[in-house]
């Protein structure tokens, strides 16, 4: 008997070895994220990605898990993230008659815009001692995931790091859009629209569509374009 | 079928992209260069194929599945950035409420100019 509950502890580290455990977790753990939200009722400033990802961890410690051996195992996961970047070109591009219908606002703001979401991150951190790493993994936290992952690779930062900070500033972008909206009395769709998505990438844009199809469209269209411009620009800058 | 054709062609991309970043050494992720190659060829052809379609819709639905095990990092590194994290909070919150407020100030103002220019011509 006890020979049998010995054999059932060592499960997981057995389990570990192969790929198909670390995607059953991830899928399980995505799954529970996604009903655990709308349980909460899916609250603007708690994105399911965190749930999951929480529960996920949580997981991986109680069970004793290695992670870098569930890492391992997830990259059949993560691997798909390279066609799924490539994938957003799909949207990007049937979203590209409202740039032809407002481009020079757009050609206007978005580089500047863009820029400075990176800069006022990279130069506050920068001025409080933050290290060179740090930094790298900053840089493109207004960008969305998939590209920010392969911007924060070449640059050489932390993808952990990196897709923490991505998370907190989709949120507090979100808010800060709200609250700004109104105490600057900005009330055109398409302006909240554009801030959401440049700023808040995947979470703000969410966000926007809640708002109305047109802030959904201009907040994809403000993501898929900081994304571009930033994953082209910042390399380029950050290796002088 | 049809999904995993389109699918066969998001590879086919992001294998190029790649291919590009490798042999040119450009400092753009393989991804981000066959998106741009992606959005390119349908902005010349004019149309996306359902096959297309159907599979980018599919992979964009489980974004949040393939980036978790990267956040999951996140609560495993503690200790390693220890010391940094009075700077990485006040970079991410005092810096996104900067540049929040750049945006929506650039953008109300450029299209007040705009709206002004086109009603003088």
């Amino acid at each position: 008997m006890t020979e049998l509950v010995e054999r059932f502890v060592a499960l997981p580290g057995l389990f570990s070895a192969s790929p198909i455990f670390a995607i059953g977790l991830t899928l399980c753990a995505f799954f529970a994220g996604n009903w655990l939200f709308a349980r909460m009722g899916r609250p603007l400033w708690m994105p399911p990605v965190v749930l999951s990802a929480v529960m996920l961890a949580a997981v991986i410690a109680v069970l004793s898990v290695d992670y870098v051996r569930y890492q391992e195992g997830a990259l059949w996961i993560t691997v798909l993230l390279g066609p799924a970047t490539v994938a957003l070109g799909i949207p990007l591009y049937q979203q590209i008659h409202h740039i032809r219908a407002m481009w020079i606002p757009i050609v206007v703001t978005l580089p500047l815009a863009a820029t400075m979401a990176a800069v006022y991150a990279v130069l506050i951190a920068w001025a409080m001692g933050a290290t060179l790493e740090v930094l790298a993994s900053l840089a493109p936290k207004s960008v969305t995931a998939p590209i920010a992952i392969g911007i924060t690779e070449q640059l050489g930062g932390s993808v952990p790091l990196m897709m923490g900070g991505l998370l907190i500033t989709g949120v507090v972008a979100t808010l800060f859009v709200d609250l700004l909206a109104k105490w600057l009395r900005v009330e055109d769709e398409r302006i909240l629209g554009f801030a959401l998505g440049l700023n808040g990438h995947a979470i703000g844009t969410a966000r926007a569509f809640e708002i109305s199809h047109t802030a959904g469209a201009f907040a994809s269209l403000g993501m898929g374009l900081t994304g571009v411009f930033t994953a082209l620009v910042l390399p380029l800058v950050f290796r002088l | 079928m049809s999904m995993l054709r389109g699918f066969l062609i998001l590879v086919l991309f992001f294998l190029f992209g790649e291919a590009l970043r490798l042999v040119f050494l450009i400092p753009v992720s393989g991804g981000v260069l066959g998106m741009i190659l992606m959005t390119l060829t349908l902005m010349l052809r004019g149309r996306v194929s359902d096959a297309l379609a159907s599979s980018s819709q599919a992979l964009i639905s489980i974004l949040v599945l393939l980036i978790m095990p990267g956040v999951v990092g996140v609560f495993f590194m503690a200790s390693q950035f220890s010391g940094q994290w009075l700077a990485v909070s006040a970079a991410l919150l005092l810096g996104t409420f900067l540049s929040v407020l750049t945006t929506l100030l650039l953008m109300k103002s450029v299209l007040r100019l705009s709206a002004r220019s086109q009603a003088n011509d």
